[in-house]
């Protein structure tokens, strides 16, 4: 019977329209001013915001949520997660992440294997992330990991919004051994790469020359990069190596993002004035490697101060990244912000900048026709003892169970004298 | 890393106790807290109390091998003066909130704390506007073991654990620890004055424990609190046994490690009986002195407790029964995922549970984690904690309570903040043995206290100054009192600047 209800409320959610929805007595943070709008009504329609007004009157028939003066931002971005490819990281079988052995290298395309019924999708939700670009570890040709995708966090359905929608590569003290021991074997075979696809570029053949290193699916995954239509993502945290993504970029003209970026600040001024976006972890203060002993907690702030556009990715031991990414993005948000970085700067790192880094379009603010995907917290949302209250993506409000929230509830103190053990719960 | 990290992840613990006899035969002024005697003993009577053997050992001039402290701690404080903390939020870690508050230190002890205290000879510390709790402690790091920077060397041969046995209960973790890890210094930048550095968790004996300040110092022995009981870790579940099958070498299975446990203390009984016949003057055959067997013959004593890791509900309630069977005293379930599915079963066995706020998923013994798990925990009266595991996180101990609390909130319990700062403060210092010296602000504890820019719990915070045993070990706004490791000397210029 329980089972029964519960397949009739899945039902309900796929069949779930969008509403007209007006959200009262907000504390809007639209992303396209510095301040929040004080006291807003929120109208959203057709899954879209229709409007954000102070004090505007919800239009007629409009179901009403009374945000009692909390915060209401849009869905959270994840610049960097793994959502959907991976549930529990050591049991290898439920972990697509990586292809490590196998002929893939930048044809490694992730959005093939994501998973839509993952629990951590509805845990990421529930804590207010409504879209992200999910990334591949690791791939088999160096210094490639593969094709990111971006996700949206929907309430039924697929979560794959756009499959290839990022080549990613890594450089540095964790995967050089994959290059043969040395990041300047690493820099090699990344630009010979993207010379070999650019070769193929201009005169596409049946075959690539015996001297090619690359072959058909990876020099064909390639050619967006070259094109300039897909943005490469480099993995990189020594400042060293940050230079060379900067020299690639200019070389190459094509779109860079930086990825960790550990010591990147040491090199803001620069990376501001190419444009190259750098998507940091704002815990990462240690010296943990080699390559992040220039790590620091104002790294955010410095970055943001020359000009360079940021967003958020937030490891925690890497346990963070998929599994507690909203609640983790806060987080970091929180601490760039205890370190410097401008408060609505921080919002915009882990909600309209990722968009526009990833070119979500309609994403990560709440301007009239942006999709609405929105959060109403139960306080500062960027302190990670604050929860959302209401969840909305593309207008239909999602549910906040997650499987930690049943948990929570069958083995509550409260029923601690209950006869039946939780299992019948 | 993931890998790296998981291990480190899966780390529980030992419980620290009993007051080391090593403590009291080595430590002239600064003895350790008054024993519990080690749990249930039932088993093994006091015939073999370790006391009783210390007179017999008159007899032959020998004392028992495991009660040697073969490190002493030749910690002394920082220079301190006596000190007037005023007008401050002070969070005692007594259940107490004094709203501009006075706090008195004064030769390295509490020794005043409300309103109106005398100021006669005190530098004063206006603190209006910011918070002040006792030093945060954390029993659960691997700081100068887990050194960073993290290199290929550790991946080959990390000081984390011994990895040669699933028993290395011989390995004391002191004789590796490196004072110059700067996670050691981002700990006390970041309030924890007291840690407790354990084994890790891949063997099922991991060794004992070493409980230190994390002041800046050249030697393990200069940082050890003088006095502090040492626990043994041991762990359960997926690491130890995930380890011993990629090695071939130790059981493979959950029922394979408690059969081992068993056969060690089994030895370890005899191995005990066999010296107390010794110095009884019963058998004058010198036993052999055999460091695997002493640690474990400490613990069936009493004098070490264990901080057991452990992540399954099932799997605590296995370890509750074959301690009470063997005899030895679990002090705390480190990680201890699953404790709010058996929180009232541990607070009837008075075992402390050392938790994240929000850690799951990343293995399957850590499939069922839920926020709520600490306000669960203490809900029913367990002693409850947080815990770092990582360096990373031994930064941020307030944020982890802070989010913790807000989760039991959220579900209906009464968590204010004079209460919650228990979790970073007073239990964790009754689960190493240490009560009775820090973990309250109450008058004759150590001078361990944070003055923090706000609310402790708020990600927001920091700490401005931090005081162990009365003496400032670290002053965010000034730079004589902001140390850095040997490591981090003469590096990067422009990471600097």
């Amino acid at each position: 019977m329980k089972r029964l209800a519960a397949l009739a409320l899945l039902v309900a959610g796929v069949a779930a329209r969008a509403e007209t929805v007006a959200i009262v007595h907000a504390r809007a943070w639209t992303m396209t001013a510095p301040q929040p709008v004080e006291d807003a009504t929120i109208v959203m329609a057709g899954g879209h915001v229709v409007a954000v007004t102070p004090q505007g009157s919800p239009p007629p028939g409009a179901r009403v949520i009374d945000a009692g003066g909390h915060v209401v931002t849009p869905g959270l971005v994840d610049a960097a997660t793994q959502i959907g490819l991976v549930e529990v990281p050591t049991a290898r079988d439920t972990d697509d992440r990586a292809a490590r052995t196998g002929p893939l290298g930048p044809a490694f395309d992730t959005s093939y294997a994501l998973n839509d019924n993952s629990v951590l999708i509805a845990v990421a939700r529930a804590d207010g992330v409504t879209r992200a670009m999910s990334f591949p570890e690791a791939a088999a040709t160096a210094p490639f990991t593969g094709m990111g995708a971006v996700i949206r966090l929907r309430t039924s359905g697929s979560i794959l919004e756009r499959p290839r929608a990022a080549m990613f590569a890594a450089i540095g003290d964790g995967s050089q051994s994959q290059a043969g021991g040395s990041r300047a074997a690493q820099w090699t075979l990344l630009r010979n790469a993207l010379a070999e696809a650019r070769r193929f570029a201009a005169a596409p053949r049946g075959a690539g020359p015996r001297d090619q290193l690359l072959d058909r699916p990876d020099i064909e995954a390639l050619q967006p990069v070259i094109a300039g239509t897909m943005p490469l993502a480099i993995r990189a945290d020594r400042a060293s190596d940050i230079r060379e993504a900067i020299r690639l970029a200019g070389d190459l003209h094509i779109r860079v993002v930086l990825l960790g970026g550990a010591e990147a600040w040491s090199l803001a001024a620069d990376l501001a004035r190419v444009r190259i976006p750098v998507i940091l972890d704002p815990q990462d203060d240690l010296p943990q490697t080699f390559d992040w002993l220039g790590a620091r907690l104002e790294n955010a702030a410095l970055l943001a101060k020359a000009g360079v556009a940021i967003a958020f990715s937030v490891s925690g031991n890497t346990i963070y990244l998929s599994h507690d990414a909203g609640i983790a993005m806060r987080e970091g948000a929180g601490l760039a912000v205890a370190n410097g970085l401008p408060y609505a700067a921080a919002l915009r790192a882990i909600t309209a900048t990722p968009a526009e880094i990833w070119g979500i379009a309609h994403a990560g603010t709440l301007a009239p026709g942006a999709d609405a995907d929105l959060v109403i917290w139960d306080g500062d949302p960027l302190e990670p003892a604050s929860a959302a209250s209401h969840v909305f993506v593309g207008g239909v409000e999602a549910s906040l169970a997650t499987r930690q929230i049943e948990l929570r509830d069958r083995y509550a103190p409260q029923r601690a004298n209950d006869p039946l053990p939780p299992g019948y719960r | 890393m993931i890998r790296r990290s998981l291990r480190r992840a899966a780390l529980p613990l030992l419980a620290l106790l009993l007051p080391l006899a090593a403590a009291q035969a080595q430590d002239d002024d600064h003895r350790g807290p008054p024993g519990h005697g080690g749990g249930d003993r039932h088993h093994h009577g006091d015939d073999h109390d370790g006391r009783r053997d210390d007179r017999r050992q008159d007899q032959h001039d020998a004392t028992p091998p495991w009660t040697r402290d073969l490190f002493p701690s030749t910690y002394a404080p920082l220079p301190r003066a006596d000190t007037l903390i005023v007008h401050a939020t002070i969070l005692d870690g007594e259940e107490h909130r004094i709203d501009d508050g006075e706090l008195l230190l004064r030769d390295g002890k509490v020794a005043g704390i409300g309103h109106g205290l005398p100021r006669e000879g005190a530098r004063v510390i206006d603190a209006a506007g910011r918070w002040v709790t006792p030093g945060v402690i954390d029993v659960h790091s691997h700081d100068g073991t887990y050194v960073v920077p993290l290199t290929t060397i550790d991946d080959k041969s990390s000081d984390v654990s011994e990895l040669s046995d699933p028993n290395a209960a011989g390995t004391w973790i002191e004789s590796a620890i490196n004072p110059q890890d700067p996670g050691l210094y981002r700990a006390l930048a970041s309030g924890v004055t007291t840690l407790q550095v354990l084994p890790g968790s891949d063997p099922i004996f991991g060794g004992r424990s070493v409980v230190l300040h994390p002041i800046p110092a050249t030697t393990v022995q200069a940082m050890k609190v003088p006095g502090a009981p040492q626990g043994m870790k041991m762990a359960c579940g997926e690491n130890p046994k995930g380890n011993d099958a990629e090695r071939g070498k130790g059981p493979t299975s959950r029922e394979g490690e408690i059969a081992f446990i068993r056969d060690a203390f089994a030895k370890a009984d005899r191995y005990r009986h066999e010296w107390g016949d010794y110095l009884d003057g019963g058998d004058h055959h010198h036993p052999p002195d055999d460091p695997t067997m002493d640690t474990l013959a400490a613990v069936l004593e009493g004098r070490i407790a264990v901080h057991m890791h452990c992540y399954r509900a099932d799997e605590m309630a296995v370890m509750m029964d074959l301690a009470k069977d063997i005899g030895f005293r679990i002090a705390a379930f480190h990680h201890a995922v699953e404790g709010y599915k058996i929180a009232p079963m541990l607070a009837a066995n008075h075992i402390c549970a050392v938790v994240w706020s929000d850690w799951w998923g990343y293995k399957m013994e850590a499939a069922d984690g839920i926020r709520e798990n600490a306000a669960f925990l203490d809900a029913a009266g367990t002693c409850t904690m947080m815990h770092s595991d990582s360096p990373f996180l031994g930064q941020w101990l307030p944020i982890e309570a802070g989010k913790a609390a807000a989760s039991g909130r959220r579900a209906g319990l009464s968590l204010p903040p004079e209460h919650v700062v228990a979790w970073l403060t007073r239990n964790p210092a009754q689960a190493l043995g240490l009560a009775d010296r820090m973990g309250t602000l109450a008058v004759g504890k150590d001078a361990d206290v944070v003055i923090w820019s706000g609310d402790p719990f708020s990600v927001f915070t920091k700490a401005d100054t931090v005081f162990v045993d009365g003496a400032v070990a670290y002053d965010r706004h000034d730079p004589r009192y902001q140390p850095r490791s040997d490591f981090e000397v003469g590096r990067l210029p422009a990471a600097r600047p």
